[in-house]
């Protein structure tokens, strides 16, 4: 505080030349010898506090101010037009709605404020979490654990139901949610919400992998979309090797092999091509050292990594990925539906109006996987709000709402009647040919300890991706060991 | 103070003399009472906590488990996870280069900002810079700097020849590197600032008398200057080998672990294991072995620090 009230009292002076501060100088003006340098030179604990109101206070006060700013803005009532406090204050539910950040802001503005149209009593708030799927699981599981009765409604990825329904976070919803209303949804999405025969959550969309390609580099050099991984390779290398002169720095393929979830995602497209899967069908037995994960991992590595993908792919999540893609940079790209809205955005894309979407490919033997993916709603066990927070459900998950996201934000919907929509298909003309593929993802292992297994996944494929010489089998043999451990102790215990 | 001063040496034990000593022993922890609570609610208590947990298994994913007393369980699989290996091995590595690099470095920025020149009071603002921004944004931005597209080191490196950009963070030496690289220039001028306090309490008289006895700069340097820094270049080393030890950030917003492990440091795997996964009892083990690696280091150091500065007296 001493060094706050100096500077106002004399602004621009050095610490040490203050008359006032006895300590530095003593009174009777002759500096003794021992404390020479001491008094002679500013103390820097002076100087750190004279700088610190000359020029850090001011932005120490903006800094403030802007951290006060964000934590107002990030928790701000969405409710459009009516007031809190000018309606019916008492009466009013507040929901509150942890979300991540979402890629179209103002397609969700929109939705809510017709959510609070048609429900004046009830308000609704945002708390936006962070928009990568582990970090957002990070923070909300944090409020879980900590019981904190805030928290109405989240959002769940799909790997999270078990998870969420074996601790107790998530509420049931057998009752709200029965078999008859489940129908209207694709099947593959209502078995993500489900843990142990009953439902937990409510599918807000469908996601799968998908192969996106230049309709106009595959046409210029006569090739149909590839049917199967070596197929890509050896186009993707041909259309590089020609286009050289023109484009130098186009490569063949884009997609997420950076050490994180989406990792995941990737290389069980590619083993489940390749005749294998990550954990074994017997559960609670795993995989990966069988020779089919065993040629998927060295195709990725050698095939895609060396020869025609940039090695860059070991830091790429999905926008840095696409960005490359939307920049005209690679041939081919793998990633989730949103994709199509954003490579065919004029303004965020070079290459709009020039690709086209195909199944992920497939090899000799084995048909093309595409991993599951998708977001569910789910109402805390705690809230207080559940009847509320059903509602807010009903209405998000609702044909008009899931068509308003599928137009404005390229969510393909989980309701399977909107796939026969003129005006949707219009929008997005592949979705006809693309249902069967969303319909048949692969779901990615079904465990409480998802996490932990997922963390073990990442480090063996990314270690397989990053280091040439890595003893596959040896680092798979030890992977799965610590997978059928984790997997043995839940087993255990129920 | 309202107790009149009281001469220990000769008061006699008895009577109102002991009282009153007894009285102001009394006033004395009441007067530290409030630290004394604060260090124990929010140092101690969450360190006994740690400790307690880490004997338990506790997953929250797996309820059904509850929450029972292990031993040392956690402690056996810490020895055999090859995760905790590789960690501790990339962790040390850390602390080592950085640790070295920053004193270093942090000793050549305190003898410049020490000396006597025209705008003194600008460059040592400007050294400080680094250390003032979050180490969030640090990392973004060298993040960005090492950006295999768009990042300024392969634009310094390679300028318009785009072919030959190079995917630095996809590179696990280069990631590893780069991590150590973004701490030393984020906290030197902290190292720095350290040896600065050092360096002005070196009574100057030492460096005339060296002067007029004719020694060369390096002379001085070497004779004066550098044993007599000797305790503050201790203090920070302590202090950035401790800070060193903890670090997360920079991992967690450049390159997740990644790739392969190569950047992975305990106290984001300990950060994966607690706040990811679940497993409390784990994850508290894990922070367990950080703490007692910090601590050990730490006595050996201030152990360092304490001879030093008793030499110092006795001479």
């Amino acid at each position: 505080m001493g060094a706050l009230q100096e500077c106002s009292a004399r602004p621009g002076k050095a610490f040490a030349n203050n008359p006032g501060t006895g300590w530095h100088k003593p009174p009777g003006g002759v500096t003794p010898h021992f404390m020479g340098p001491v008094a002679r030179r500013s103390s820097i604990a002076g100087w750190l506090a004279s700088t610190a109101c000359r020029r850090r206070l001011p932005l120490l006060l903006v800094a403030l101010a802007a951290v006060a700013f964000g934590t107002w803005f990030s928790t701000t009532d969405l409710s459009s037009g009516a007031n809190p406090s000018d309606g019916l204050p008492d009466s009013r539910v507040t929901l509150r709605f942890v979300s991540w950040k979402p890629d179209h802001p103002r397609a969700w503005d929109e939705a809510i404020a017709r959510f609070q149209e048609a429900h004046p009593d009830i308000s609704v708030v945002r708390e936006i979490a962070p928009h990568s799927s582990t970090a957002y699981h990070d923070l909300l599981t944090q409020k879980l654990k900590n019981r904190d009765r805030t928290v109405d409604l989240f959002f769940m990825d799909v790997i999270w139901v078990p998870e969420f329904a074996a601790a107790g976070w998530v509420l049931r919803l057998d009752d709200l949610f029965p078999e008859s209303e489940r129908a209207a949804f694709l099947p593959a999405t209502i078995v993500t919400g489900l843990y142990q025969d009953h439902v937990y959550g409510v599918p807000s969309r469908i996601d799968a992998g998908l192969l996106y390609y230049r309709t106009d580099l595959l046409n210029k050099y006569g090739y149909a979309p590839p049917q199967t991984w070596s197929e890509l390779v050896e186009q993707a290398e041909a259309i590089v090797r020609k286009e050289a002169a023109a484009q130098p720095t186009l490569r063949g393929y884009s997609a997420q092999f950076k050490q994180y979830e989406g990792l995941v995602c990737n290389m069980l497209e590619l083993v489940g091509s390749h005749g294998g899967s990550l954990v074994g069908e017997r559960e609670g037995s795993s995989t990966l050292a069988a020779p089919e994960t065993l040629a998927a991992l060295r195709f990725a590595r050698d095939q895609l990594m060396g020869r025609v993908a940039p090695r860059a792919l070991l830091t790429y999540q999905e926008p840095e990925s696409l960005a490359a893609f939307v920049q005209g940079q690679t041939v081919f790209h793998r990633n989730w539906p949103y994709a199509w809205e954003v490579v065919n955005n004029r303004e965020r894309s070079k290459i709009a109006g020039l690709v086209g979407v195909a199944p992920l490919p497939g090899t000799a033997n084995h048909r093309g996987v595409a991993t599951l993916g998708g977001w569910l709603f789910g109402i805390s066990a705690l809230s207080a709000h559940q009847q509320e927070a059903w509602a807010f459900i009903s209405f998000l998950s609702s044909e008009a709402i899931q068509k308003h996201f599928a137009l404005s934000a390229g969510i393909a919907p989980s309701r399977r009647a909107l796939y026969d929509d003129p005006a949707l298909l219009d929008a997005h003309p592949h979705w006809r040919n693309q249902l069967a593929v969303l319909q048949s993802a692969t779901p990615r292992p079904r465990t409480p300890v998802y996490p932990a297994v997922s963390h073990i996944l990442q480090r063996f494929f990314s270690r397989a991706l990053a280091y040439p010489a890595v003893n596959l089998a040896e680092e798979a043999t030890t992977a799965d060991e610590q997978i059928t451990r984790l997997l043995a102790l839940t087993r255990s215990a129920t | 103070m309202t107790q009149p001063a009281i001469d220990l040496a000769t008061t006699p034990q008895t009577g109102p003399r002991a009282r009153a000593r007894w009285l102001d022993r009394l006033q004395a922890w009441w007067m530290i009472a409030p630290a004394l609570a604060f260090t124990l609610v929010f140092a101690l208590y969450p360190v006994i906590e740690s400790f307690l947990l880490s004997l338990q298994r506790v997953f929250l994913a797996v309820p059904s488990l509850g929450q029972q007393w292990v031993g040392l369980d956690n402690f056996r699989l810490l020895v055999q996870d090859p995760v905790v290996r590789q960690a501790l091995g990339v962790t040390l590595g850390f602390v080592l280069l950085s640790t070295a690099l920053e004193v270093a470095l942090g000793l050549a920025i305190a003898l410049v900002i020490h000396e006597q020149f025209r705008g003194r009071g600008w460059v040592r603002a400007a050294a400080l810079i680094p250390w003032a921004i979050p180490t969030v944004v640090a990392s973004q931005m060298w993040r960005y700097i090492f950006n295999d597209q768009y990042g300024f080191a392969n634009l310094l490196l390679f300028g318009d020849e785009v072919a030959r950009y190079v995917p630095w963070l996809a590179s696990p030496g280069f990631a590893f590197v780069i991590i150590v690289l973004a701490d030393v220039w984020k906290t030197s001028s902290f190292a720095g600032l350290l040896l600065l306090a050092g360096l002005q309490v070196i009574p100057h008289e030492l460096y005339e008398a060296a002067k007029i006895d004719g020694a060369t700069l390096w002379q001085r340097f070497w004779h004066i200057t550098l044993p007599l820094l000797r305790p503050a270049i201790l203090l920070a080393l302590l202090f950035r080998t401790m800070d060193a030890f903890r670090v997360f950030d920079l991992v967690f917003v450049m390159t997740q672990g990644g790739p392969g492990d190569a950047t992975q440091v305990l106290q984001f795997y300990g950060y994966k294991t607690l706040f990811t996964e679940g497993r409390m009892g784990y994850g508290a083990a894990i922070s367990v072995l950080v703490f007692l690696t910090i601590l050990s280091l730490s006595l050996v150091y201030i152990r360092a620090v304490g001879s030093r500065l008793l030499e110092r007296e006795a001479r």
